[in-house]
């Protein structure tokens, strides 16, 4: 009988949870849309599309910021997973010296705060003349998505092993081609994850984004933030949607893509 | 096999790796007053000293840590919950997860926005009171936002660590209560005693990381402070960036010294952890296995 009673609470909590994390995201969908909300009303009383207009008109330069933006954060993510991917292959793979300064080295960033060392790097980046570039932004978040890249990567490379790939030399293959016909593929999984992971990481950041960029390098939440700040509700949630639409179409087309690579194998 | 491999392998996290060693040390360098480039040559401690004894400093200090134990711990105990909630109701996978998931994804600047919809004077929560009949008007709804309270900032930390935690113990939970769970189950235990004297235990592991990775994030991170901060006391990662960009540039050591302390405050809390569970590990190696 307790028991039964213990997992309806269970199942009571489990709700409440849910109903809290959605609620928000609905709230800011009718902020969105909504034209006259006035107190106290739960709902809005008119809705109009003023917002999301607003916020794609020509002047805003949202549409070509996102499209720079996606770009940048598709560089920082490709670019993880390849590391990543390259990383770990050398930490699991082989025996050298310095091994254990190499695991400490992608780890490192993980210990320090972002806001910490962005201001840190900032300043060499300013004597070699990175900040303000979309290069400087691209290396900075790249060292906060790596830790992440390397941990996915690295698991996955421990349960693959190099047995496969070891077949494929004795059968006359050469090491770039057994990695890329055998290895590869197995780790796609891993890469995926490690892409999607990188991207949203880096298509979210702001302080980080702001410091480095100097704000010469837009990007959606930069452009975001002020209104948030302003506290207009509107279009700062215009702004949220524009955000999470683009993100969701950028993941579905890496995945077709990824899908149809390993399908075309 | 080709022994020049390895080396190709680590070149570019060398590269990067080295950048942000590079970076770190010289923020903490300037923090002890050694900036050539600005004639700061002599080597102190004495901004440190001074940040040790302003009362700016010490306010920041204890903001930022009232923000990051409180929502670290309310996170933790809601967050072990919810990950019992996922497992005992069998939703370890489907749309449940995808929904927690989505949670984790959201960035903080979205997260300070659902704060501001949800928690203001105007906002979604003081209309229901106010239908409710709990206020009579917008001015009977706490300030949560732009106050020394942080409420606002605590309760969007909470939002997303929930979630957080679940997600990062479920694997582990879900796994002993296939095992060793239903094991003592079947000998007779009751779910709650099994729960708390195994399942749970076991667990811990797991749970103690979460806890120690959102207890430093949100001691160090930035973005929500920022957008939902009082004025004054600012939380410290935002008071170091209002003296990093101080219109004289020989302010620059202070924001590094706050930056160092920051620093030495994460590591002692990393510190501790694997103090207290390298301990555990010598006393049972059990988790190791799953």
């Amino acid at each position: 009988m307790k028991d039964i009673n213990s997992n309806k609470l269970l199942k009571l909590f489990l709700y409440l949870v849910l109903f809290a994390i959605l609620t928000p995201m609905i709230i800011l969908l009718l902020l969105a849309f909504a034209s006259r909300w006035p107190w106290p009303s739960l709902l809005p009383d008119t809705y109009s599309l003023r917002a999301i207009k607003e916020v794609l008109a020509p002047h805003t330069k949202v549409v070509s910021t996102l499209f720079s933006s996606i770009i940048l954060s598709l560089s920082v993510a490709i670019l993880s997973a390849i590391v990543g991917t390259m990383t770990a292959r050398a930490l699991v793979l082989y025996e050298f010296k310095g091994k254990g300064f190499i695991d400490f080295l992608g780890l490192a960033p993980n210990i320090v705060p972002g806001a910490i060392f962005a201001m840190g790097i900032h300043v060499v980046f300013i004597k070699i003349s990175l900040a303000d570039t979309v290069l400087g932004v691209i290396i900075v978040h790249l060292m906060y998505t790596l830790p992440y890249s390397i941990n996915i990567m690295r698991d996955l490379t421990k349960s693959i092993g190099d047995q496969m790939e070891m077949q494929a030399y004795v059968l006359g293959a050469s090491p770039l081609k057994a990695f890329m016909y055998i290895t590869l593929p197995l780790l796609t999984p891993g890469i995926m994850a490690s892409v999607s992971m990188a991207y949203i990481t880096s298509f979210s950041q702001y302080f980080i984004t702001l410091l480095i960029g100097g704000g010469k390098v837009k990007t959606i939440s930069l452009l975001m933030v002020p209104f948030i700040t302003k506290g207009d509700r509107n279009i700062g949630s215009a702004y949220a949607l524009v955000f999470a639409i683009s993100t969701l179409l950028v993941f579905i087309i890496i995945d077709k893509i990824i899908k149809k690579i390993t399908i075309s194998k | 096999m080709n022994k020049k491999i390895p080396f190709i392998l680590i070149m570019p996290i060398v590269l990067l790796g080295v950048l942000f060693m590079y970076g770190v040390i010289n923020g903490i360098v300037q923090g002890f007053g050694y900036i050539p480039a600005f004639n700061l040559r002599h080597i102190t401690l004495d901004y440190y000293i001074e940040i040790l004894n302003s009362d700016t400093f010490l306010d920041s200090l204890k903001i930022s840590l009232q923000i990051s134990v409180t929502s670290s711990i309310i996170s933790v105990l809601l967050g072990t919950m919810l990950t019992a909630a996922l497992v005992y109701t069998g939703h370890t996978e489907g749309k449940v997860i995808q929904v927690i998931k989505l949670a984790i994804l959201i960035p903080h600047t979205i997260v300070a926005l659902f704060s501001i919809s949800m928690l203001s004077q105007n906002g979604l929560i003081a209309r229901l009171f106010y239908q409710l009949g709990l206020i009579n008007g917008q001015g009977d709804f706490p300030l949560l936002l732009y106050t020394k309270n942080n409420l606002g900032i605590i309760l969007g930390y909470i939002w997303k660590e929930v979630p957080f935690v679940a997600y990062f113990s479920l694997a582990l939970m879900s796994s002993i209560n296939n095992t060793l769970g239903e094991a003592s189950e079947n000998l007779g235990a009751s779910k709650l005693k099994t729960f708390f004297h195994i399942t749970l235990p076991l667990s811990m592991p797991a749970i103690r990381k979460a806890f120690l990775i959102i207890l430093t994030f949100s001691f160090g991170a930035y973005d929500l402070p920022f957008l939902l901060g009082a004025t004054v006391p600012k939380a410290l990662p935002v008071q170091s960036h209002i003296e990093y960009i101080h219109p004289d540039l020989r302010h620059r050591p202070y924001a590094m010294a706050i930056n160092g302390l920051i620093l030495i405050i994460t590591w002692t809390i990393a510190g501790i952890y694997y103090l207290i569970t390298k301990k555990k590990k010598i006393k049972g190696d059990i988790h190791e296995r799953y």
